[in-house]
């Protein structure tokens, strides 16, 4: 069997599509590096200049805790992921920060109360430049990797059917399932190294540069991501080998392999993203604003009726109840326009793992901490803090004795200073059993494509005529 | 002979599996994407005409003149070419304030029935896509072994004995090929085209089929140029699996690594504080009009500024009656934008203000046409920085796209479809025309100093006389010169590499 993988092996090396790939995946590991050295300082100083900003617009506000109550945290800031190389997740797509506003319907010109609001972004409003998918390790693995795995593996058995030395190294005493794995591990060798060298470029340049420290645990998801790469690259010279085997010829079977390629790779992921996100439509952003304020309206006229008129101003207590439940309603109907965009979202990237590159696409962003699952983890720390935040203003106002205790409302409030220091303060975390958890079924899907592939491989080597 | 030779290659080359799985192949994915487009075309018409209805009616609501600020909406309609080639159809606003205190621009456009930002991780494919990715790995495919091939078996020599000219081979080889390239481009085109024309949405007129004709026409200048790709490394390769090998090579480099690596690794940012520097010579021009109207009221011998905490108010002079006074203004640092505007509605002045009347009349007449002097001047400013911050970049992007054929093939088909940076940009400019209609009827009929302006108790403002709006895309002879340079070079490239490839084959040894 090394014999056959040692063969295979030396073939590949001296052919031309070694040099190729070597070349073509060096210049893109290399753009990606030196690319990700250019834009990642600037985005963690970014980040960094907004988190320490936030801060002090937090600690400006700890005049009084009504201030607190009513003007909220401020932004809360995404930490950039410094793996943001591996996969950028369309991050650009996505909104850098969550944060809350006390605009609502006013009583007796009350101030509405804080609540948490999710700002929606739409950078492309202003994007006029040409589409394009961003250089980042999930192209350069998805797209390229999986290509050059195919022009490895496509005549490997056809080719030497149709040159008869697969008839030579079958007339040896060698069952043909060894000769199979041989093969196999000779087309991933010769795969493997190109990326390996193109990677460990791309990693030294990064982490020799000083703008950007990679910590033990950055190094651990990029040993996970290199276990993903290897996977993937199995299937696709699974495929390859199975195609071959099946075809015979290998005139034929490239075709039949770069069609499976281009519609499962290039098309897939995205019209089925299209069609799955159809199902259900959550209404339009404008819709929900108008809605949210006939919510407003109503929960006002509701007061109203009960309570008369504004203009007779009414007790804290009835003020501190109206203010409060009207912000509790307010953020309610935020949180749930947002989870029906998410399940939307989350609906339309399901389907797509029906092709296994939006498998690897979506195990990256998980592993490298961009990308929708991200987000999805900073809108969950975000709703955490919140109610944080909300407990301690609750908490310090129940610490005062001569306080009415009626949140929201400056005469029922302590009066008492709070201390800057002792506010809660946000901060941005990225948990890697959460990303594992999640990936579990993503990894499975591969692992039984894989196996599904390689066993067809198998079956159609087993019962070729030579 | 040359007959003979182009019924050998079809035979050869239309009884191949190649040919039926890439026939196959197209069709299904033209077809797919056709439909998840179509859809999606049908459900932007619908919210355009949900929008516009609701833009119309809410309009009519208001009794003053000067409350058209933030009422007179226009929509653009979505395109029904965008479904052949997407371009900036669907991402640039299509939903825009016509006001005459800003002129409006793609970038002061906002979104009417904006989508779930979570969808925008997907792109979406329109059928160029997949014609520029399919068809050009079919067109090398081949190619590759058109030459190497029949050298390497022995059948070049076999032709070559009869008394042919070379340049005669390659041209039946090409011819053949074409044709063979053709029948999947057609039927899945046709296909979508029945498709289009069965949905009630989707009415296309004969100037839609001529733009879909020059779609095809380049198409086929695309795809021609990958056969001669694979032509050209045929002849100077000896052997079919080199040149195979060189083929999708290249097919990798130029449809899927060059665009998405220029494009990510061009950094094209203008310099940050020349835009702040643009800015606030906007926002002065802007103060000094804040400055010259509060001179005109102290000016007048009637109207009085009402201050409150020692400020001065913007508006309100006393008058009895007022329902309330407005700020309409916009400060968008990002896109250039500042304007402030400030006025007074009045619900039914009362009859101790009746005197006070005429002034504000005259204010008015003064406030408005210097206000829009003043937009004059700052858009000065404003056009070449919005060029320079936005446009330039863009269109930078673009020129590096075009030295691969990808990027010329979209630019052209872009460009035809109608949904190219020009093409909306038409768009925009009817809107800026309009927004001169509306202020020279405004002037006409001297509304700007009128008592309706501000007032609804004698007479109330009449929408329906105000100059409609309408959006003609533009001529398919606009789209014909758009796309021509595009075409142009790419019927250049196909022309030389042709010229090179005979070169190559004649002098080459069989």
């Amino acid at each position: 069997m090394w014999h056959i993988a040692k063969r295979e092996l030396y073939d590949n090396l001296n052919s031309l599509r070694f040099a190729l790939a070597t070349v073509l995946l060096l210049a893109l590991m290399l753009t990606n590096a030196v690319l990700y050295l250019r834009e990642h300082p600037k985005r963690t100083q970014a980040y960094h200049n907004a988190a320490a900003g936030a801060i002090k617009t937090l600690e400006s506000r700890s005049t009084s805790l009504y201030r607190l109550a009513t003007e909220g945290p401020g932004d809360m800031h995404k930490a950039p992921s410094p793996l943001r190389f591996c996969a950028e997740g369309d991050e650009a797509f996505l909104p850098t920060h969550a944060g809350g506003a006390n605009y609502g319907r006013r009583i007796a010109n009350m101030t509405p109360i804080w609540r948490m609001f999710y700002p929606q972004k739409t950078p492309n409003l202003f994007n006029i430049r040409p589409d394009f998918t961003t250089l980042d390790w999930a192209f350069i693995v998805g797209y390229v990797l999986s290509f050059i795995a195919i022009l490895f593996t496509f005549d490997s058995i056809s080719g030497e059917l149709e040159r008869g030395t697969l008839r030579l190294t079958l007339a040896n005493a060698i069952p043909r399932h060894i000769v199979l794995v041989g093969k196999f591990l000779g087309a991933f060798i010769s795969v493997n190294i190109p990326f390996a060298v193109a990677v460990l470029m791309n990693l030294i340049l990064i982490s020799t540069s000083d703008a950007v420290q990679l910590n033990a645990e950055a190094w651990g998801r990029l040993g996970i991501l290199y276990g993903i790469v290897i996977l993937y690259t199995c299937l696709f010279i699974a495929l390859g080998l199975l195609i071959s085997a099946a075809v015979r010829e290998s005139g034929v079977s490239l075709v039949v392999l770069l069609l499976i390629w281009v519609s499962f790779v290039v098309f897939m992921p995205n019209t089925l993203a299209s069609i799955g996100s159809r199902t259900s439509v959550p209404i339009a952003y404008e819709e929900f604003w108008v809605r949210r304020m006939q919510l407003a309206d109503a929960a006002r006229e509701a007061y109203r009726n009960k309570y008369g008129d504004s203009q007779t101003t009414p007790s804290v207590h009835v003020l501190g109840e109206y203010v409060t439940s009207e912000a509790e309603e307010n953020e309610d109907y935020n949180e749930a326009y947002l989870k029906l965009q998410i399940e939307q979202g989350k609906r339309a990237r399901a389907i797509t793992r029906i092709s296994p590159t939006a498998i690897v696409q979506r195990l990256f962003e998980s592993f490298a901490g961009t990308g929708f699952e991200r987000h999805l983890q900073f809108i969950e720390n975000v709703q955490r803090y919140a109610r944080q935040y909300r407990e301690f203003v609750i908490d310090t106002d129940r610490a005062d004795p001569e306080s009415l205790h009626v949140v929201g409302i400056q005469e029922g409030m302590s009066q008492k200073p709070v201390s800057p220091e002792a506010i809660p303060k946000f901060k941005d975390t990225l948990n890697l059993n959460r990303d594992f958890n999640t990936a579990a079924t993503d990894l499975l899907l591969l692992v039984l494509f894989l196996m599904v592939i390689a066993s067809g491989a198998y079956l159609a080597f087993v019962r070729l005529e030579i | 002979m040359l007959k003979t030779l182009i019924g050998r290659e079809l035979l050869d080359n239309l009884m191949t599996f190649r040919f039926a799985a890439a026939v196959f192949i197209t069709l299904l994915l033209v077809v797919a994407n056709t439909v998840v487009l179509l859809k999606d075309y049908e459900q932007r018409l619908t919210a355009y005409n949900k929008a516009a209805t609701e833009s119309h009616e809410a309009l009519r609501e208001e009794k003053t003149y000067a409350r058209y600020a933030g009422a007179l909406i226009v929509h653009r309609p979505p395109n029904p070419l965008s479904i052949f080639n997407l371009g900036l159809d669907k991402q640039v606003g299509n939903k825009i304030e016509v006001y005459h205190a800003f002129v409006p621009t793609m970038w002061d456009a906002e979104k009417h029935g904006a989508d779930n930002p979570f969808l925008n991780l997907f792109t979406s494919i329109d059928i160029v896509l997949v014609f520029q990715g399919v068809l050009s790995l079919l067109a090398l495919i081949f190619a590759y072994d058109a030459l190497a091939g029949e050298r390497e078996r022995g059948t070049l020599r076999l032709v070559l004995t009869h008394p042919i000219q070379r340049g005669y081979i390659l041209l039946a080889k090409y011819i053949s090929a074409m044709l063979c390239l053709l029948v999947p481009l057609l039927i899945s085109l046709l296909l979508s085209i029945i498709l289009l024309t069965t949905s009630a949405t989707v009415a296309l007129n004969a100037d839609d089929f001529l733009r879909i004709g020059g779609i095809v026409l380049t198409s086929l200048l695309y795809v021609s140029l990958f056969y001669l790709i694979g032509l050209c490394i045929s002849a100077m390769t000896r052997r079919t699996s080199t040149a195979l090998m060189l083929c999708m090579f290249v097919w990798g480099v130029l449809v899927l690594v060059y665009p998405n690596l220029i494009l990510t690794a061009v950094e094209i940012t203008p310099k940050p504080d020349a835009k702040i520097s643009v800015y606030n010579q906007i926002k002065q021009t802007w103060e000094e009009l804040e400055r010259k109207k509060k001179q005109f009221i102290r000016n007048d011998t009637v109207l009085s500024l009402p201050s409150r905490g020692g400020e001065d108010m913007d508006a309100g002079f006393g008058l009895e009656g007022v329902e309330y006074t407005f700020w309409h203004d916009k400060d968008k640092p990002s896109i250039l934008l500042y304007f402030h505007q400030t006025g007074l509605y009045a619900g039914k002045i009362k009859t101790e203000s009746e005197p006070q009347v005429p002034h504000v009349q005259n204010y008015y007449s003064f406030y408005n046409r210097e206000t829009i002097n003043t937009v004059q001047r700052t858009w000065l400013v404003r056009k070449p920085a919005l060029e320079a911050i936005y446009v330039q970049p863009a269109n930078l992007g673009r020129m590096l796209l075009r030295f691969s054929p990808v990027g010329l093939y979209d630019a052209a088909t872009e460009a035809w479809a109608g949904s190219d940076l020009e093409g909306i940009q038409d768009f925009f400019s009817t809107v800026q025309r309009h927004r001169r209609a509306v202020v020279d009827y405004f002037y006409d009929k001297k509304i700007f100093e009128s008592r309706q302006w501000f007032a609804a108790d004698k007479g109330t403002a009449d929408w329906d006389a105000l100059p409609q709006f309408s959006f003609q895309r533009s001529d398919t002879g606009i789209n014909a010169k758009r796309a021509l340079p595009d075409m142009l070079l790419l019927l250049t490239m196909n022309v030389i590499l042709f010229t090179v490839i005979v070169l190559i084959f004649i002098k080459s040894e069989v």
